[in-house]
């Protein structure tokens, strides 16, 4: 593999960016308004569907030849198994999430900077997977934010937008001040920024060990922001609750998820620290969990309750990381990717059947209100897909077998008794006991939407359009199929959880 | 401690941190965060420049700072975008006043 077909990855996304934006600025006439949107869309799901090209070679490429590095003079661009973990969960959602953007989007105002900024954040995301050296991935990681604020600030006539922009742009721009001193502290430490290099100028014994302690703290805090770390995640529930719903499948399928990926490379550069990170994951973990599924059980908007129970599983994800770097286990590590593929699976299928609703419910209607568990009551008598769709969605995620979300949990869940620490397998019981309560704010979803009388506004709802529905469809076999064959996936897990273990090896 | 130009630059590093944060905890109007915000930048690009100085490798902290500057004018114009916008529709600038999402 040469460095120009795996690059397409990266370049394709974001030089077609600009592209569709343009083409939806030419020929400014009314007439013209509606062939506009079909050709905004037409390039964004075409430019998408090429970057796959480079994807599938790349795969083939690290099948038989393992972990490649590039450069392009200073710049350090690695594939290996978490980037290319990363890279299938973002091209899978933001294809589907293209599609399905096509009918929900439609019409509203600023259509085509809708699609530039997504395709701009899907190629700065998967660039962030890439990164090989410190200042890079903060590079990667402020452009995937900066187009992630204008995305969850898209509606701008909606006070409530501004205001969920405003909250995320305040707290993800000081977290990556809190990344930017950590990397100084590093570069005046080790002297250089390229990740291997730094594990061998500061492996000696003539370092300041409490600066890199320091830097590391740094980097939990600032990535912390974006993954939504417990007492950091404020944004999360009106980010994710204001945005157009395909962006909240993106937010919550790959956008914290890759904060993650990101602050996993960063503390991986500062040796021998491995087993207070891994503390510290854990309990970070169980505290994620256990708040998301308290404060879900709660909310009334759905949208907002899917947001709260993000929180809850990003804590499974960090759980199985702890558990693999406390221990050196790779099955914990595996069955961390293995949830994060998973959850984006899951929780995309959730926000987008979500937004399906919305869009039958409200917008065609043309009402941008929000959608209350109540609203859901009787569903199922007329869009039987849509609520089957949402159904295995949080089932899935509540971890009921065989669905896709079981399987990765029960591989953490193994990880952690196989460990045989006391501490361990007592979080382990912690997080069944959260899988279980969860289910109380999924169970009475599904009992809504099949009640027999429909409510209002199920009554006045228009139909759907096949856009919409096909992406349902598409995740909701790959979340049944993942549960009853998770071997499917082990091509990308097994590496990426070789690959965890040996960037943090002692 | 003696004031060496080294140690002033680390006064100032921490100067503008401590001014940074303690003004986004206190202010109340939008267009003042995002000052604080370039405030605690300023301090980072300091600190790069100035980490790169004493690790010797002073070409790669100032292009370091360089980007950053960059990078950072964009987030300072997005953010003042919003704080338009939110002039716009809420008629304040006041942070408590538009404060509608809640639980």
């Amino acid at each position: 593999m040469t460095l120009l077909t795996f690059i397409g990855m990266i370049v394709i996304p974001l030089v077609s960016s600009p592209l569709v934006y343009l083409s939806g600025r030419l020929g400014m006439h009314e007439t013209t308004l509606h062939r506009r949107s079909y050709l905004v869309r037409g390039l964004a799901l075409l430019a998408i569907l090429l970057a796959w090209i480079p994807f599938v070679l790349s795969v083939q490429t690290f099948l038989t030849g393992g972990t490649q590095e590039f450069n392009i003079e200073a710049i350090w661009l690695r594939v290996d198994g978490i980037s290319l973990l990363t890279a299938a969960m973002i091209l899978t959602l933001g294809t589907l999430v293209i599609l399905f953007s096509g009918p929900y989007m439609a019409g509203e105002v600023g259509e085509e900077k809708y699609y530039a900024m997504l395709l701009a954040m899907i190629g700065l995301m998967i660039g962030l997977a890439c990164a090989g050296d410190l200042f890079n991935l903060w590079v990667w990681f402020e452009g995937m934010a900066i187009s992630s604020y204008l995305l969850v600030a898209f509606y701008r006539e909606q006070a409530a937008s501004l205001e969920a922009g405003m909250k995320y742009l305040v707290q993800s721009a000081t977290g990556s001040v809190m990344v930017l001193m950590g990397i100084a502290l590093v570069l005046a430490n080790a002297g250089t920024l390229d990740m291997p290099g730094i594990r061998e100028a500061v492996s000696g014994s003539d370092v300041n060990r409490l600066a890199l302690l320091g830097a590391g703290a740094l980097f939990i805090i600032g990535f912390g922001v974006k993954v939504a770390i417990v007492p950091l995640h404020t944004w999360l529930p009106d980010a994710h609750s204001q945005a157009p719903s395909g962006i909240s499948a993106m937010l919550s399928g790959v956008v914290i998820e890759v904060g993650l990926i990101a602050m996993l490379r960063a503390l991986s550069v500062l040796p021998g620290f491995s087993l207070s990170w891994g503390v510290l994951f854990m309990a970070f973990g169980a505290l994620n969990m256990l708040y998301g599924n308290l404060l879900a059980l709660r909310q009334t908007v759905v949208k907002r309750m899917l947001a709260y129970s993000s929180l809850s599983h990003i804590g499974y994800i960090l759980l199985g990381l702890g558990i693999a770097l406390y221990s050196g286990m790779e099955l914990g590590a595996q069955g961390a990717f293995f949830h994060l593929f998973n959850h984006m699976l899951m929780k995309g299928l959730a926000f987008l059947s979500v937004g399906a609703l919305i869009y039958g419910l409200f917008l065609q209607n043309d009402s941008h209100a929000s959608l209350k568990i109540t609203d859901l009551a009787g569903t199922a008598q007329k869009y039987p897909l849509v609520a089957l769709a949402l159904s295995i969605a949080v089932l899935g995620l509540g971890g009921l077998p065989p669905l896709a979300g079981f399987m990765s949990k029960w591989q953490i869940f193994v990880a952690g008794f196989q460990t045989q620490n006391t501490w361990i397998i007592a979080l382990m019981v912690f997080m069944a006991l959260n899988s279980v309560l969860s289910l109380a704010y999924y169970a009475p979803l599904v009992n809504m939407m099949y009640r027999k009388s429909p409510s209002a506004q199920v009554l006045a709802g228009k139909q759907l359009s096949l856009a919409i529905v096909l992406p349902l469809a598409v995740m909701m076999f790959a979340v049944i199929i993942l549960g009853f064959a998770p071997q499917l996936m082990d091509w990308v897990t097994v590496p990426a959880a070789q690959i965890l273990i040996t960037m943090f090896g002692q | 401690m003696n004031f060496t130009p080294l140690n002033i630059i680390l006064i100032g590093i921490a100067g503008l941190l401590g001014v940074g944060f303690y003004g986004l905890l206190i202010t109340r109007n939008l267009i003042k965060v995002v000052m604080m915000l370039q405030i605690l930048i300023k301090a980072v690009v300091l600190a790069l420049v100035f980490a790169g100085k004493l690790s010797g490798n002073l070409g790669l902290g100032q292009s370091a700072a360089a980007t950053v500057i960059v990078a950072d004018t964009i987030v300072a114009v997005v953010g003042l975008a919003l704080a338009v916008q939110v002039r716009r529709r809420f008629g304040t600038l006041d942070v408590p006043k538009i404060s509608t999402l809640k639980g």
